[in-house]
């Protein structure tokens, strides 16, 4: 009986908001496929002409390009294990009983650096790698590194703020995994067995899962998505050392002005993206 | 001996946790602080003569102070229409049984995912075509492509864990799903409500790309404003953390009212 | 050279045109100009640099006498391309187009901008009797303002490309003046000036419009090199090109680390902050060195005309006019006129250069006191004889730049050689050229 109800009442609880999403977020992707089946640059708009799937085939073949979307993975591959690695030391310790006001202290500081607009944090970014008057250097001891020049240098200091920003994420995430698990069967472990390890990996692990995997997708779409901070921060350069997929196709759309080649590559990427959502909200969201 | 030891550690970690946190606003607000020959000081100086000119500049005369009422004008009108939209999507979702429910809920997830370049390309011609770049309204509908699955998100989540005997009382009564909805269900699923608000204006307020793309004067926001003093022959330094500092104060008390929400939010509810 | 010629006439006689126009309302004014457009308010983009705050501080006195309203977006320098582009395909809101001398090409064609002649006969009494438009360099007049033989824009943020010396840094070294040429600066001046943490030289470089004007162009043409030959076939594969690309990779040994990373910012501040004993930059600059407030060394600076190469003094060009946008309607179209035609006349250049512009009227450059605007005589000197497509002009421009600044800065990073790099930049732009219909004749080959 739960939940039957006339299908004009679930349209009208649920119609708006469809048709609201679909104005805006389905619309659009219709009018890029349009678009990027033609030739279309926005200096060079009394030539708009058909031309079938030829932008498609020019990103498919451009290296920079696939360049591009590897550098934006191989930032994912660093960052993440980074991130949880050092994400599931803090919850650690977090965890431990005691100190409750020093600890709720840096629960309150892990907040900041994810409500933190991305835009500013690769502003701050520019302030404190400077390699002059940058604080970073000075803190290293007066070190002479050129960060924002140098193209490893500069990928290393985005996949800093990543894990910077990130980090308490997966703390914070980690941590609500830890106190759901059950204080006594904590406790029978701990008796059990003295290494931490055997009871992270066997008692504690299971229920840390589910964040972890939250964790995986969100960290993978918003990596896809990454473009305030390193657009603020590097702008993608030197050379082309950071440039990451979001900030490419921003660059052949708007800099460029070729719309129609930034929306193949901007389709070949949704079609990416809705494939790893697929493939993971399948495999691990069962829940609905 | 050895609890005194690792008692020790835990609090040089936690020290350190929060001083990696916490360091990078001190050194904005200090920085903020500087005039622009201190701010090119190498190395850096940690003592100062402090001058509130860059926010004086910043905030009147280069409009900084306008782009962030820009910015709350959009943030607030999304996350309300996000409200009125998504709460009762967000009801049907938890409370009516449907074909394609399965479907739309991935889809909803799917929009989380989006690069937003995906859409800011089509957006712009599309908003181009129908002159409607640089008004307010068209970042409003824009960030609903985030903001309502967030809202769907928490919401319907919350409307689960309200009993249904609840409703099903009400429904023997003669009440329509609206009035359940309104008059039991959504009191009680507050919290969710809440909560989807401060992300939704959180992300509408950090949000950067759409604001550079569709905007230009009139509805210019501040991140893009503070992005737009990133050149010249002389990089403000000052100034720039001056307006930093400016767009990021409020999400950051957002953020600590809702703390202990965040992770939930920022998981969509995966987490709980 | 004949494209030139033809065009200074054109403009001349549309001045004269204009002027007889006007003849009989013998005491022109500004006011009685303006007073049909009193309170219309005009938008224009300006940039973050010293013109156009020069020019900001001399509007109220406009604004006062003519009831104009000019509403100044201000963007940097790497936005303000695509904010225009953006505008004027929407229809927007902008009265006056900003245009870089590589922009014109591309303004001109999709007619965003109209002809300075067309704005003339259109309002003949907003036309100044004494606008005197042959007063303007020519080489720059043709170069920021002209497309086609047609004067769209009157030039208003006006560069040369300059060498600015730390005299003391050279004293020091025992070195009596600059280097005369580009194998000096790096043989002679380079080992003796990079030492100590401090560097000979600075060249901005950064993946940015810097890359290909500053950078890259900056090598090719002293070196007798191009980016096109007369069929605008690529010749980045030409001896001279490619002499000019390795000299540039061999002087990066006398320049800081990361140089790629530099953008005028970065460079006009490793100068002013002594670090660095000579760079190339524009003109624009030097209010910015020569003020204390700015820089440690205002005391030591000195200018020159850039280096010569084998080839010559080939110093950078660029700069922006001021041209009338087609989308504007007519009260703002004359109103716009107006500002333009002011902010570029003869009567404001002396004010507008001791505010720290540089104007492109000769007039001023002979006025007497201008000793302590010591890059002057450089400035002139190289406006006699620059290279107006320093960087090709054409439509095409905004493509072929990024081709030129992903594989410009790849070759400074040594990713790719500099023949690697070029043969890449050369495949690729012409296929930009052959799509837009240069070899098949359907475009003339102007740039």
């Amino acid at each position: 009986m739960r939940g039957q109800v006339p299908r004009k009442t679930i349209f009208a609880f649920i119609g708006p908001a469809v048709i609201g999403l679909a104005v805006v977020g389905i619309a659009p992707l219709l009018y890029a496929v349009w678009t990027s089946l033609h030739f279309y640059n926005l200096t060079k708009l009394r030539r708009v002409e058909f031309i079938g799937l030829e932008n498609y085939w020019t990103v498919l073949t451009d290296e920079a390009f696939w360049q591009a979307m590897g550098r934006t993975f191989f930032l994912l591959g660093t960052a993440l294990p980074l991130q949880i690695a050092l994400g599931l030391g803090i919850a650690l310790v977090l965890h431990q009983p005691g100190l409750t006001l020093v600890k709720t202290l840096a629960r309150l500081s892990l907040v900041l650096p994810m409500a933190t607009t991305y835009a500013v944090v690769g502003l701050l970014g520019q302030v404190m790698f400077n390699q002059k008057f940058g604080v970073v250097n000075q803190l290293l001891g007066g070190a002479d590194i050129n960060w924002i020049g140098d193209p490893e240098n500069a990928f290393a200091m985005i996949i800093f703020w990543d894990v910077w920003q990130w980090t308490p994420f997966v703390a914070l995430v980690l941590l609500a995994g830890l106190t759901m698990v059950p204080g006594e069967v904590e406790e029978a472990a701990r008796l059990e067995t003295k290494s931490k390890w055997t009871v992270l990996r066997y008692v504690q692990l299971p229920f840390l899962l589910p964040g972890l995997v939250a964790v995986l997708i969100l960290r993978t779409a918003d990596t896809l998505k990454l473009f305030d901070m390193v657009f603020t921060l590097t702008r993608g350069g030197p050379g082309a050392s950071t440039e990451f997929i979001s900030l490419m196709i921003q660059r052949v759309g708007f800099r460029g002005f070729d719309q129609g080649l930034a929306s193949a590559q901007a389709i070949i990427l949704l079609i990416i993206t809705i494939v790893l959502a697929q493939i993971y909200i399948r495999v691990f969201y069962k829940e609905v | 001996m050895t609890t005194t030891r690792s008692f020790w550690t835990q609090i040089a970690l936690l020290v350190v946790i929060i001083a990696v946190c916490v360091f990078p606003f001190y050194w904005m607000v200090t920085t903020s602080l500087k005039t622009q020959i201190v701010a090119l000081e190498a190395p850096p100086v940690w003592t100062f003569e402090p001058t509130l000119n860059n926010y004086r500049e910043a905030l009147f005369e280069d409009g900084v102070l306008r782009t962030l009422i820009n910015s709350l004008v959009v943030a607030v009108c999304t996350t309300l229409l996000a409200l009125v939209l998504g709460v009762p999507a967000a009801f049907a979702l938890a409370r009516f049984e449907f074909r394609g429910k399965n479907d739309l809920w991935f889809w909803f997830i799917t929009n989380r995912m989006v690069s937003p370049i995906v859409l800011a390309l089509p957006f712009f011609l599309i908003a181009r075509n129908l002159g409607m770049l640089d008004k307010h309204i068209t970042l409003i509908l824009i960030y609903l492509t985030f903001n309502l699955p967030i809202v769907i998100w928490i919401v319907t989540d919350q409307f689960r864990g309200i009993p249904y005997d609840l409703d099903e009382a009400a429904r023997l009564e003669g009440a329509s799903q609206f009035t359940i909805m309104r008059r039991i269900c959504l009191p009680l699923a507050m919290p969710g409500v809440a909560v989807s608000a401060i992300f939704s204006f959180i992300f509408s307020w950090n949000e950067l790309m759409f604001g550079l793309i569709l905007t230009r004067s009139e509805a210019k926001t501040a991140p893009a404003m503070a992005v737009s003093f990133m050149e010249g022959y002389n990089l403000p330094y000052g100034k720039i953390m001056a307006t930093s500092t400016l767009i990021v104060i409020p999400v950051l008390i957002f953020a600590l009212i809702a703390s202990k929400q965040l992770v939930r939010g920022l998981t969509m509810g995966a987490v709980k | 050279m004949k494209n030139l010629r033809n065009l200074c006439y054109s403009a001349a006689l549309a001045g004269a045109m204009a002027t007889g126009a006007a003849a009989d309302g013998h005491g022109w004014s500004l006011k009685d100009a303006a007073a049909p457009y009193a309170g219309t308010t005009v938008d224009v983009v300006f940039l973050l640099r010293p013109g156009y705050e020069a020019i900001e501080a001399m509007l109220p006195a406009f604004e006062e006498e003519t009831g104009i309203k000019i509403n100044i977006i201000k963007h940097p320098y790497e936005n303000a391309l695509g904010e225009q582009v953006r505008d004027f395909v929407s229809g927007g809101d902008l009265d006056i187009a900003l245009i870089d001398l590589v922009w014109i090409g591309n303004f001109a064609e999709n007619e965003w901008v109209l002809p300075l002649e067309e704005v003339q006969a259109k309002f003949p009494d907003a036309v100044d009797p004494d606008l005197d438009i042959d007063d303007f360099f020519p080489l720059v007049l043709n170069a920021f303002g002209g497309w086609n033989d047609t004067v769209y824009g009157l030039p208003f943020d006006n560069y040369s490309g300059l060498m600015f010396y730390n005299r003391c840094m050279l004293e020091e070294a025992g070195f009596d003046g600059p280097p005369e040429t580009w194998q000096e600066l790096k043989d002679v001046y380079g080992p003796a000036l990079t030492k100590d943490g401090k560097y000979a030289f600075a060249l901005q470089s950064k993946r940015n419009e810097t890359q290909s004007a500053d950078s890259f162009a900056r090598v090719l043409w002293p070196f007798g090199g191009s980016f096109l030959d007369a069929d605008f076939k690529s010749n980045l594969m030409s001896e001279e090109s490619q002499a000019g690309l390795q000299f540039r990779q061999d002087l990066m040994q006398y320049m800081p680390d990361g140089i790629v990373a530099y953008d005028h910012a970065e460079t006009v501040n490793a100068f002013a902050q002594g670090d660095v004993a000579m760079i190339t930059e524009w003109s624009a600059f030097y209010s910015s060195v020569v003020s204390p407030d700015t820089s440690k060394i205002a005391d030591c600076v000195e200018i020159a005309p850039e280096p010569k190469g084998p080839a010559g003094r080939k110093p950078a060009l660029g700069g922006f006019s001021l041209a009338v946008a087609s989308q504007a309607d007519e009260d703002e179209q004359a109103a716009a006129y107006l500002f333009i035609q002011w902010a570029t006349s003869k009567a404001n250049a002396r004010e507008y250069l001791e505010r720290g512009g540089v104007p492109a009227r000769q007039s001023v450059y002979t006025e007497d006191g201008l000793e302590d605007f010591k890059f002057v005589p450089a400035l002139v000197e190289s406006w006699q004889d620059g290279v107006p497509e320093f960087r090709p002009r054409f439509a095409e421009w905004p493509e072929i730049t990024e081709i030129v600044q992903e594989w410009g800065t790849k070759m400074m990073l040594g990713e790719v050689t500099t023949e690697e790099g070029a043969q890449e930049i050369g495949t690729r732009m012409e296929e930009v050229l052959e799509d837009a219909g240069y070899y098949s004749g359907d475009k003339r080959l102007a740039q």
